[in-house]
């Protein structure tokens, strides 16, 4: 399965999205995440199941039907 | 420095040759991984590995040990290590139930240790240590569902191997002799207890069976300064390419 990582370098700065790892468990992926990506001191790093996901846009713009014969 | 206890050099002498030994696998199997992950976290805890060790030779050393020797002047039955790490043949999956048990008891050996002197050392080297048991359990885990017959025959050797170089069941609170000189804050026999307590929950619900496991090793004829029984040992090459003699040319004068 695919998991996106995230992570922060300093408490209050933003979370980025600084790659992602693939792994057969969520013990693995966040074992892979830790060893990968090892650049930097993290206040926080996490891995997010590519599953849980819950896509808002990429489809074409959602619109609502308005009648222009009224 | 304070001098330790009697028995507790060879004790930390162990400890730091199960690390040096396994820093060694964990390099040489750095490439052979499934994935490129697998190998980043194999080089990762081999550099970490040998980290450790660095620092308790040093610690060593101060209680009078040769330097030159801890680093690797001496011959192969002279090294304590954990004896699952004396070579690992076969495949991936055998060198991973091989490593695991042993970083596994090197670490609740030194995490039972009780000394002012190696607090800060031992503390950093669990924030280290974390990470590798951690990663062997997931790995193992899936393991256990991908090839459980190999996991399994592979444990039956050497999770007695580890039971063997953390020491006998009779090392209870009144007879082991690093707990009686308060060098440690736990007797053998409760680390054994949670050593295998760890691998029976680990596997319980999968296929691979610790049944025909010897959960009793070692038996009656443990080495003591060895930590283990019988006579074998890393090869001499480990020896050799431990000393690193055939990098020297690249050495830093």
């Amino acid at each position: 399965m695919k998991y996106e990582v995230f992570a922060r370098i300093n408490q209050g700065d933003e979370i980025k999205h600084i790659g992602n790892v693939t792994a057969k468990s969520d013990k693995l992926a966040k074992m892979y995440a830790y060893n990968t990506f090892d650049e930097e001191d993290w206040d926080m790093l996490a891995v997010v199941r590519e599953d849980d996901y819950l896509q808002v846009s990429n489809d074409p713009k959602p619109t609502v039907g308005v009648s222009t014969n009224e | 420095m304070s001098e330790w206890p009697e028995p507790a050099v060879d004790y930390v002498q162990a400890i730091t040759d199960t690390k040096l030994v396994l820093g060694h696998r964990y390099a040489q199997w750095a490439l052979s991984g499934p994935s490129l992950e697998d190998d980043i976290g194999g080089a990762s805890a081999a550099q970490e590995e040998i980290g450790h060790v660095r620092q308790l030779a040093s610690k060593l050393e101060a209680q009078g040990r040769d330097l030159e020797w801890t680093k690797g002047q001496r011959d192969p039955d002279e090294f304590a290590n954990a004896a699952c790490l004396d070579r690992i043949d076969g495949d991936w999956t055998e060198y991973v139930a091989s490593i695991a048990p042993a970083d596994r008891a090197a670490w609740y050996l030194l995490d039972a240790i009780d000394r002012d002197d190696l607090e800060g050392l031992i503390t950093k080297m669990g924030e280290d240590e974390y990470f590798h048991l951690e990663y062997h359990d997931a790995r193992l885990e899936t393991l256990a569902e991908e090839d459980p017959g190999t996991v399994q025959a592979t444990l039956e050797r050497t999770l007695p191997q580890a039971l063997a170089f953390i020491g006998p069941a009779s090392y209870d609170e009144s007879e082991d002799p690093l707990y009686e000189a308060g060098f440690t804050d736990r007797p053998i026999s409760e680390i054994r207890t949670a050593f295998i307590d760890h691998y029976r929950e680990l596997f319980a619900e999968t296929d691979v069976s610790l049944e025909d496991v010897d959960w009793d090793a070692p038996a009656d004829d443990w080495n003591e300064t060895r930590r283990r029984t019988g006579t074998d040992a890393i090869t001499a090459n480990d020896v050799k390419q431990l000393r690193g003699e055939r990098n020297a040319e690249f050495a830093l004068s």
